[in-house]
């Protein structure tokens, strides 16, 4: 289709290549790993823009499609392309990453592995994303989720290794239902083929989509916070370094959501309608749960993490009204999610880093200490409660409507949420920087202008697109209406 | 009606008023916050336009045959699209006006007020970030439009009342304002989403043509219903009427917006907005009516007994905004938009003297303000007897006859309770009013008079400050003063221009009515104006009254209770040890006993090699045995 320059292998192979310069360069040359980072993350932040915008919105479907055969005896493809729905997660992609990289830019302990080992596990990130072959898709995802354990356990703080330990045991369990998934589906499908597209244009047998999507729900689920397997998560978050948060929550948990929606739900639409009713519940029950557990917080990124949990429940519940407009705001939330909760990882990250406490109680004040970081916190707290014009809103709107229509009760209570979400953002936003100037912390300085760029490039983008939302649903709108069409 | 497409004229106007506040923030906050002069400029200038371009298009559609529109689309997802776009109609006119009319004359008083506060800037980037709201929602042509703006007018008004961070008592109040009032918009985003889902159709002049026809009366009123609850907690009424007396921690202009034009003052423009829909359900209105009513009554006795100068007319707001629901719920359309229209001018105005004398005197208490000789201070003192007087209902200002209307309104219902009660409230109104403006006159001189030099920052600002806050004063209490002969030209323009119906004419009310002032300011005169009055009050000696009158009936008590007891201590303490206990500890069990089995069976494997012959000699002989007996 569009026979030109590989755009996404470039997208893929960018930041493999800095990988391997960074592990050709000598140990305590920094600044050479630094620039190389950042400037691999830039070239995929230029190459998603290019894509997103040259999407042809009109034609749809897959474009920028790349496929060859890699293993024709067992029918393994190398398949790239996008579609409505990874694009903006490509794109969400490589903003988190590009804002990591910079974030991290004062990191002093172990630099050449700690970015070895973040560009190595956003490698494995686009791989998933932009793969269409179910196999590849597991192996990047699995690329995707090893690094984790070093970065949290020698980068993190607050019971780091308890964290790293119950993040990798949680994410491998998904894995082990995830495997089993994709085989029998690569069996029941009776085509030997494991290209996701030609399996979904087959349609598997109905009473083979019932595992199959069980397996998918569970096992992808764990990665997308689904209560209740979410408690690896805040955990997890607390633990890791800043950019490794910021990827955490903004992208890696998206992955798993994304997960279910393209494998569980484009391989086994009929068994998304039989658990579909479960699926909204444990949605619902995760919105409100992780806000009430928001509340009673006492640690900044815990907050953030319960908050994840309840806006990761929006997603599910998206997925599981199955109509277009729910889905659409599903997507559309993971994307405005995962720019609002790096936004906040990114924020807290500089105040930890200054203060050495993230917790609620020692700080207070820090709007007078420190306006730059309170003002990205305070902004993304507000896209986090759902304030008009701001991305998050309208995927909100979109799955609360939908969610509504599909099932009533459970979308009043998610209604509900947000109050408690907007009481506990709100409360933590007063204890933490409203109040007298914190003496305490009087001399910690605030982020240089040039620290203040990654953020404000993430405060900007939840600006753009909630000034205009049309600029991703548009787009999202094209991927998931043919889905769609498949339930009926 | 059917709708036109706006002239070039009409739609560079609309979106200019619409626009410039937006530019303004953005400018402001994020450009030119570091200069603080020119920030102020900026602000002005957006909106001093706007006022021009409201005033231009009212005067230009004074005789207007068909609603102005003019949309585009927002946003388009799964099948739900929202407009963006403005409606012209002589009510939004009117109402641009105000709105536009009071946030200028609120930020040039600001000039003076907020003179040497470090946030001067940033102040006017939010006052600008609350007029765009307040004019979007004016002017939305659908009700998904205006549920954004509603909410943004609701974000304004937290960072605003919360401006002064610092403060503890202000931070909590600008949170307690945005969760209340978010708590009734989850009422109003359930009925919008009703609303879409069985018309498909959210556009105002939509709704107000056909929801009576094409929806069931069921539907009907719980959409209704449901839509009254985000005016309920944007309009501070029963029950959730308590975050807008503590709302006053904001800077003074800012209650003085908040008061009359802006936030709570939508609540009123969404049901008059709406008001053929509304109407469409007798019960609706019904409930309409039985809030306004119970809301007018609780709040005018807490402000019987309030001291704060500021609390006194936020609890007047409160139960005035209640009698403009009492007027839209007995059907009078006309009865709550002049009230909303004359009370705009009038307590913009109460507050802006307020905040002349808080400024002056640095105190809240008006006893202290009056001791401290508050009567020196002329244009003020009279612009808010002038104020006070309208307030209470005094002929011939603005708020005697637009008080009146809504008592003819409340006579045409067939049951009289409903006007005794409003003239109850009325008298009451009376009566705290006075009760102030008595003190402030005639202060009772036991302390010596306390000179402002220690009171703070007052004196220091000479005259030039003193000027650019009363300027706006004398502009308000000549509206106050002029607005009541504007009734019958306003009603006739609110009904398109045509011929009104003949109404009942109550000449007993006006009579009544008077009276009840009358006994209400009397009863002020007897207890607080009079040579050698005790200033106490009759509610002091009756200290169960007086005390749940000053508790606010024990409304706030009770969601501290709900909050402390169910929100925190019941569900997040319980979700929280689930997660720690049940989830987290399940799954640790299941690692530790894990790492038990692991270790159990590590026992088997002990590199003895006298256990391993041992346990080879038991299985073969428990083999053997097996097989022998088998």
């Amino acid at each position: 289709m569009n026979p030109g320059f590989p755009y996404l292998s470039a997208i893929l192979l960018a930041p493999a290549l800095g990988l391997l310069v960074i592990l050709l360069l000598p140990h305590d040359n920094r600044r050479a790993v630094r620039w190389v980072s950042l400037i691999s993350a830039g070239v995929c932040l230029i190459l998603s823009i290019y894509i997103y915008a040259a999407y042809d919105r009109a034609a749809a479907g897959l474009q920028f499609v790349e496929r060859a055969s890699w293993v024709p005896s067992l029918g393994i493809f190398y398949y790239l392309a996008v579609d409505g729905i990874n694009l903006p997660m490509v794109l969400l992609t490589s903003i988190v990453f590009f804002t990591g990289v910079w974030t991290m830019w004062d990191l002093q302990h172990r630099v050449k592995e700690f970015f070895a080992l973040m560009l190595l596990m956003v490698v494995g990130v686009y791989g998933v994303f932009l793969s269409l072959d179910l196999f590849f898709l597991f192996v990047w995802y699995d690329v995707s989720l090893f690094p984790m354990y070093p970065l949290i356990a020698i980068w993190g703080s607050t019971r780091k290794e308890y964290g790293a330990l119950k993040l990798t045991l949680y994410l491998l369990a998904g894995s082990a239902l995830v495997l089993p998934g994709i085989l029998y589906v690569y069996f029941q499908s009776g085509l030997f083929t494991f290209d996701l597209v030609q399996i979904a244009q087959a349609g598997l047998p109905v009473e083979a989509q019932y595992l199959g999507f069980f397996l998918f729900l569970f096992g992808f689920g764990v990665l997308a916070g689904l209560w209740p397997f979410h408690t690896w998560s805040p955990v997890g978050h607390v633990a890791a370094p800043t950019a490794v948060s910021m990827i955490h929550a903004g992208v890696l948990m998206k992955l798993g959501a994304y997960g279910v929606l393209r494998v569980g739900m484009f391989l086994c639409p009929q068994g998304l309608a039989d658990w579909s009713p479960l699926f909204a519940l444990l949605a619902t029950v995760g919105i409100v749960y992780g806000a009430f557990v928001g509340l009673a917080q006492t640690d900044l990124k815990y907050v953030i993490g319960y908050s994840s949990v309840s806006h990761m429940g929006l997603v599910s519940l998206g997925l599981a009204t199955m109509s277009v407009g729910g889905i659409s705001g599903a997507v559309f939330q993971m994307f405005a999610h995962g720019v609002m909760t790096a936004l906040f990882f990114s924020s807290v990250g500089h105040i930890y880093d200054r203060t050495h406490t993230k917790l609620i109680p020692d700080l207070g004040g820090m709007a007078k200490v420190m306006p730059r970081a309170s003002f990205f916190f305070i902004l993304a707290a507000l896209a986090g409660i759902g304030v008009p014009c701001l991305a998050s809103f309208w995927a909100e709107l979109l799955v609360f409507i939908a969610g509504y229509q599909a099932y009533p009760l459970l979308g009043v209570c998610a209604v509900l949420g947000l109050v408690i979400s907007a009481l506990f953002m709100l409360r933590v936003v007063q204890k933490t920087f409203y109040g007298e100037k914190n003496e305490r912390f009087a001399a910690a300085p605030d982020m240089t202008p040039a620290m203040a760029l990654p953020r404000a490039l993430l405060a900007g983008t939840i600006l753009l697109f909630g000034l205009l939302p049309r600029l991703a649903l548009d787009l999202i709108d094209t991927g998931v209406a043919p889905l769609v069409g498949m339930f009926k | 009606m059917t709708p036109v497409a706006p002239n070039g004229g009409e739609l560079s106007l609309a979106l200019l008023a619409m626009g410039l506040p937006l530019l303004s923030f953005f400018l402001v906050f994020f450009v030119t916050r570091p200069r603080v002069t020119l920030s102020c400029a900026v602000s002005l200038v957006c909106s001093g336009l706007p006022l021009l371009a409201a005033i231009w298009l009212l005067a230009g559609h004074w005789r207007m045959e068909a609603p102005i529109l003019w949309e585009l689309t927002w946003m388009r997802g799964g099948g739900v699209a929202v407009t963006f776009g403005f409606l012209l109609d002589p009510l939004s006119l009117l109402m641009l006006c105000i709105v536009t009319g009071v946030s200028f004359l609120v930020q040039v008083y600001s000039l003076g007020y907020m003179a040497g506060d470090p946030g001067k800037a940033k102040y006017y980037a939010f006052l600008s970030l609350f007029a765009w709201s307040m004019i979007s929602l004016v002017l939305a042509s659908g009700l998904m439009q205006l549920y954004i703006f509603w909410e943004l007018v609701g974000l304004s008004s937290y960072l605003l009342i919360g401006f002064w961070h610092h403060k503890f008592s202000a931070s909590q109040a600008g949170k307690k304002a945005f969760v209340m009032t978010r708590l009734g918009d989850l009422g109003f985003f359930l009925g919008i989403i009703v609303l879409l889902l069985n018309l498909g159709d959210l556009s105002i002049l939509g709704l107000n043509q056909q929801a009576a026809t094409r929806l069931t009366p069921g539907l009907l009123t719980a959409s209704a219903l449901l839509i009254f609850c985000g005016v309920v907690g944007k309009s501070a009424q029963f029950p959730l009427l308590t975050w807008l007396p503590d709302a006053m921690e904001g800077p003074t202009p800012v209650s003085a917006l908040l008061h009359s034009a802006t936030m709570v003052a939508a609540g009123v423009y969404l049901v008059s907005r709406l008001f053929p829909f509304f109407q469409g359900s007798p019960q609706a209105l019904g409930w309409v009516l039985v809030i306004g009513t119970v809301t007018m009554l609780l709040s005018s006795t807490m402000a019987m007994v309030a001291s704060d100068i500021k609390q006194v007319w936020a609890y007047s707001t409160v139960s005035q905004l209640g009698f403009m629901f009492m007027g839209l719920g007995a059907g009078g359309y006309f009865a709550g938009v002049y009230h909303l229209t004359t009370h705009a001018a009038f307590k913009a105005l109460l507050f802006l003297c307020s905040g002349v004398f808080i400024h002056h005197y640095a105190t809240n208490d008006f006893f202290v303000m009056a001791r401290s000789g508050a009567r020196s201070l002329k244009v003020p003192m009279l612009s808010l007897t002038v104020a006070g007087a309208a307030l209470s209902g005094v002929w011939p200002l603005a708020g005697f006859f637009s008080k009146e209307t809504v008592l003819s309104a409340l006579a045409e219902l067939p049951n009289p309770a409903w006007l005794w009660l409003g003239l109850l409230g009325a008298g009451l109104t009376a009566y705290y009013t006075f009760r102030l403006l008595f003190v402030m006159w005639r202060p009772r001189r036991t302390q010596p008079p306390a000179g402002h030099a220690e009171h703070g920052e007052g004196g220091h600002h000479g005259a030039a400050v003193y000027w650019v806050m009363a300027a706006p004063l004398l502009v308000l209490a000549v509206l106050t003063a002029l607005l009541g002969a504007a009734g019958p030209a306003l009603e006739s323009f609110l009904a398109w221009g045509r011929p009104l119906p003949p109404g009942a004419h109550h000449g007993w009310l006006v009579a009544a009515s008077v009276v009840v002032v009358a006994a209400g300011a009397g009863l002020a005169w007897l207890e607080f104006g009079r040579a050698g009055a005790a200033q106490q009050g009759f509610l002091s000696r009756i200290p169960g009254l007086w005390n749940l009158f000053a508790n606010r009936w024990y409304l706030d008590w009770l969601y501290r209770w709900l909050l402390d007891h169910v929100v925190y201590g019941l569900f997040s303490r319980l979700f929280t040890l689930n997660d720690r206990r049940v989830v987290d500890g399940g799954i640790d069990g299941f690692c530790r006993a894990t790492l038990g089995a692991g270790w159990l069976l590590s026992l088997l494997q002990s590199g003895l090699l006298q256990y391993n012959l041992f346990t080879m000699v038991l299985v073969m002989a428990l083999v053997g045995l097996y097989f022998l007996l088998v």
